[in-house]
């Protein structure tokens, strides 16, 4: 409970909730123009919802100013390297997502697991690779010929 | 694990000179899209068609589920693939008829499929709850003018939904959209027991999705849209009525490809899809379930479509249920 | 044909070494199914349809029922294991089996889920035995305006899982509620936030959001600090549930298998809401209510009863309307058709045998379910022993692979990844997410029904009062809201008085 996560929060619904209301459902929302009721338009719910989200961030921002300053929270403090390994696993998943269709699922799943091991600081790197290589297939090996779901093959290399 | 390294250099030389055999398509698993999730009656359909198919093609067919917004997501996906004909689409009337009738915004058109084959139509009924004072479809005509009558459907841009407005159309309603009002719901079994706890007055839709509530006298049949009988639907056809403009009311279930499929594929298709609907097998398995085997070639199922799509246009812009945004 | 003649004719179809192979196969498929994340037990349903055409129609019925019975359970292994629930309706599993597992007590976890998820499965079937024409004709008087009415108050549950901060709490939920907008309009047809894309058409697939908000989180904190999570006890810590962990959570789960079924026999509604609902109800009850969320296994016993209690009641409207209560349920009715049986009110008087020998081999399922279950947790054992650097970039692959084979869609991943963001992004600002999952699932629902009710009233609010049913639930909802408010306040008169001393 400390007062920076609230006002963090609190002022992140009352943004969002202003966005909402002045572009967001203007733009994202169409209706029809023989709407008969109000209450049954498009528009309402989401309107509804974002009147909703303005009132909890107003009443999350009145309760910050009266928390006392209090400790730092925990969970907002920084770790040495934390924020360097998060982009990189920003990176790593863009990467993933992006070329899963050209490269096959297998092959790009198999970097992945490497990739990530290698965050998380993962100790055997043998045993990583066995792993890496081993648990893509046998995922592969299940979904695709058990389940019967397209894998995405890729362009380079087929998987019988 | 089955995977050596024979195989990969394999596979490696065969999709390095993939442009260069088009004669010996198949050479790997077609892909095949179910735009509809599993278990609904394009599924069922497609996974019984799929078992004959396989044996006629010669090699495994994949069936994937990609449903989403009355089938456009799946449809889409298929609009977008490469015409090498190893990725195919369950087309039905929802998503290739009613919704491109429908929708302005839709992200495709006819025009982007190319279709290989109808191979399943079915017919339509309407029918409302069996102790309902609606006895005929002119009790129903009568009740919609003194107002307060509602439709279920599966959503809009459904079969039921333009169904429905259809058949009062053609009873003399002059605008059904008004007079009538349209609940949507969340699927077709959703809009069949809506009509049983009353949430809806009737619903028009595949007389197979009806059969078994009819056959428990839960919902008593009004029409149905065809000019033969159907087993089971003690109502007039729309040749005991003298509409015959309702026979053109009716589901379907085919197989298309991108636009730019070549020839040659699209012949290949059409021999399988004769294969496969002659499979005695295959036969059974839909007719239990109240669907008509009809099989049409390439050209015919092309002008089949068009055909219904121009109907249902006519009566969408008629009636000014077309979405434009 | 009396009704021990019915029973006899249905003992003889089932007791034959066909129909039990067909059973416990069925429960096999599915627990190996619902572990897997993304194989949910629609799926798993779906693919076992076409084995059973050849089969005889109760051999192929009890293979179909079985493979959904052990799908259910199936999906609280990996929801205690590795925080991804197999299915929708184990996520809340997740609330308390995670921390369990964390706590180094999966294995206490997972015996309660098993042990609880076979005490509904029975309760379930009896009352489909005993209960199914009363529970159907209740059912059939929901409309949208008790349909509205009920998921008002199951909304109320968004109070007991929001932790510290109610408003935090809240604020999660209209998130969870704005993200189910996306999608196509129920009533026009018109575009909600989703830039004629065709992939956002359709809404934002349920199982991506589900795993994205669970599972990610715990990846990227885990890649935000890789030393802060070392040296945890895991592993099933040879520990497993005892007799009196199950007797203090009998009520629990008799009380949740009874939400399961009320909720089971409506169509439409599913398991997800019901083992939240039934989770939230344990919690009000129990004298342990600060430690729910932490690794309370009254928790991961009122789930499980919840979702369980569901299994069995799905089949009420399925055999006594012939109407599907979901879409396991209608790929069921598939196979009835396939076998000319036509399900509702004329197949208990024309195939009675078939009728009661489902009931003597739903029972036999649940017994099944006991034994396959021990077993698959014994076999799972050893994830809950891999070290956490191994295992988590493994769990990103299965969660791919898993997202991806829900719809085939590669734009899921993306989904997934970026609601593993928002989830992370909530972690740290102490924002809980079960209210933004609880919301997700069930916003659609109140949006939908609200609207239909409308449709059907042409805009006058008082059919939203029509009948006793929604007046109950609207007394319900009224009477939790002042609970809420009350305990809201007395917590904030002793924080008053604590600053005061």
């Amino acid at each position: 409970m400390s007062k920076q996560s609230f006002l963090c929060v609190g002022g992140a619904a009352l943004a969002g909730a202003a966005f909402l209301m002045l572009a967001g459902i203007p733009y994202g929302v169409s209706s029809p123009s023989n709407v008969r009721n109000i209450v049954l338009s498009p528009l309402f719910w989401p309107y509804v919802l974002a009147g909703i989200l303005a009132f909890g961030g107003a009443g999350l921002v009145l309760t910050a100013f009266r928390l006392p300053p209090g400790a730092r929270d925990e969970r907002l403090s920084d770790v040495p390297g934390g924020w360097a390994r998060l982009g990189a696993i920003a990176v790593i998943m863009l990467a993933y997502v992006m070329t899963i269709s050209t490269l096959g699922m297998v092959w790009t799943s198999i970097v992945a697991i490497v990739a990530v091991a290698f965050l998380m600081q993962a100790k055997r790197p043998l045993l990583t690779a066995v792993v890496a290589v081993a648990a893509p297939l046998l995922l592969y090996a299940f979904f695709a010929h058990v389940a019967g779901v397209g894998v995405p093959q890729g362009e380079l290399v087929r998987l019988p | 694990m089955k995977f050596g390294l024979k195989a990969a250099l394999a596979a490696l030389a065969i999709s390095a000179s993939a442009t260069a055999a088009m004669a010996d398509y198949p050479e790997r698993p077609i892909t095949m899209i179910i735009p509809y999730g599993p278990g609904g009656a394009t599924d069922i359909s497609a996974r019984t068609i799929a078992e004959a198919l396989g044996e006629a093609v010669g090699s495994p067919v994949i069936m994937v589920n990609r449903a989403g917004a009355g089938g456009a997501t799946g449809s889409v996906a298929v609009q977008n693939a490469k015409p090498d004909g190893y990725t195919m689409l369950f087309a039905r009337v929802g998503s290739h008829t009613v919704n491109p009738a429908m929708k302005a915004t839709l992200p495709y058109t006819l025009a982007d499929f190319r279709f290989v084959g109808v191979y399943e139509i079915n017919p339509v009924a309407c029918a409302v709850k069996a102790d309902s004072d609606i006895k005929t479809i002119d009790d129903l005509i009568a009740k919609v003018k003194a107002g307060g009558v509602s439709y279920s459907s599966s959503g809009v841009g459904s079969l039921l939904h333009i169904a429905a407005a259809y058949v009062l159309k053609e009873f003399g309603i002059a605008d059904p959209v008004k007079d009538a009002i349209h609940i949507p719901l969340k699927g077709g079994g959703a809009a069949a027991t809506a009509v049983l706890n009353d949430t809806a007055t009737f619903i028009c839709t595949n007389s197979s999705a009806l059969a078994s509530f009819v056959a428990n006298k839960q919902l008593k049949p009004l029409l149905v849209t065809t000019a033969e009988p159907i087993v089971g639907f003690d109502a007039p056809t729309s040749a005991d009525l003298g509409k015959p403009a309702l026979t053109q009311l009716v589901g379907w279930t085919g197989i298309a490809g991108p636009d730019d499929l070549p020839d040659d594929i699209a012949a290949k298709w059409g021999a399988w899809m004769k294969t496969a609907t002659d499979d005695a097998d295959f036969r059974q398995k839909m007719e239990s379930r109240g669907s008509v085997i009809r099989l049409m070639q390439p050209a015919e199922s092309q002008a089949f479509i068009e055909g219904q799509y121009a109907v249902f246009r006519k009566l969408v812009d008629d009636l000014g249920m077309r979405i434009e945004n | 044909m009396s009704l021990m003649d019915s029973f006899a004719a249905g003992l003889a179809l089932v007791w034959s070494l066909e129909s039990l192979l067909a059973l416990v196969g069925g429960v096999l498929v599915g627990v190996i199914a619902g572990a897997i994340p993304g194989m949910s037990a629609t799926m798993a349903v779906a693919l076992t349809l076409p084995f059973t055409f050849a089969m005889t129609p109760i051999t192929g019925i009890l293979l179909l029922v079985g493979v959904y019975k052990g799908g259910i359970f199936g999906g609280s292994i990996p929801a205690i294991l590795i925080k991804t629930p197999g299915t929708p309706a184990s996520s809340a599993t997740v609330l308390d089996g995670y921390p369990m597992a964390e706590k180094g007590q999966a294995g206490r976890a997972l015996g309660m889920a098993l042990w609880a998820s076979c005490t509904a499965d029975l309760i379930s079937n009896l009352a489909l035995i005993l209960f199914a024409g009363w529970l159907a004709s209740f059912a059939l008087s929901f409309g949208p305006p008790e349909f509205f009415t009920l998921i008002l108050f199951s909304l109320t549950i968004i109070a007991g899982v929001s932790g510290d901060s109610l408003l935090k709490g809240l604020i999660s939920a209209i998130m969870g509620l704005l993200l189910a907008t996306v999608g196509l309009d129920l009533v026009y047809g018109t575009n909600r936030f989703n830039f004629n894309d065709p992939n956002l058409m359709g809404g934002l697939n349920f199982i991506a959001v589900l795993i994205g908000l669970f599972a990610i989180p715990e990846i990227l904190t885990m890649v935000w600090n890789p030393k802060g999570q070392e040296g945890q006890a895991r592993g099933l810590g040879g520990g497993w549930v005892t007799w009196l962990d199950y007797r203090r959570c009998f009520k629990t789960i008799v009380r949740g298998s009874l939400i399961g079924v009320v909720l089971g026999s409506i169509p439409g509604i599913g398991a997800a809401p019901a083992a939240f609902l039934s989770y939230s109800e344990a919690r009000r009850k129990s004298k342990n209510r600060d430690n729910f969320g932490k690794g309370e296994i009254e928790g991961v016993a009122a789930s499980e009863s919840g979702n369980n209690g569901v299994a069995g009641a799905t089949l009420i409207p399925l055999l006594a309307l012939g109407v599907p209560g979901d879409v396991i349920t209608a790929i069921i009715i598939g196979a009835f058709m396939v076998h000319g049986l036509q399900p509702g009110p004329m197949m208990f008087v024309a195939n009675a045998d078939i009728i009661y020998g489902l009931f003597l081999g739903l029972i036999i399922s649940s017994i099944a379910l006991f034994f396959i279950g021990t077993v698959a947790i014994r076999g799972f054992r050893f994830v809950a022993d891999i070290p956490k650097a191994l295992l988590f970039p493994v769990v990103l692959v299965l969660c791919v692979y898993g997202v991806f084979a829900v719809n085939n869609n590669i734009f899921d991943i993306g989904v997934m990844f970026a609601m593993g963001w928002v989830g992370f992004m909530m972690l740290r600002f102490g924002v809980p997410a079960a209210p933004f999952l609880i919301a997700f699932i069930l916003g659609p629902l109140l949006e939908d029904n609200f609207r239909q009710s409308m449709l059907m009233s042409g805009g006058s609010p008082e059919i939203l009062f029509r009948g006793p049913i929604t007046w109950f639930f609207w007394g319900l909802t009224v009477l939790t809201v002042v609970a809420i408010a009350r305990a809201g306040l007395r917590v904030r008169s002793k924080l008053l008085e604590e600053k005061r001393t």
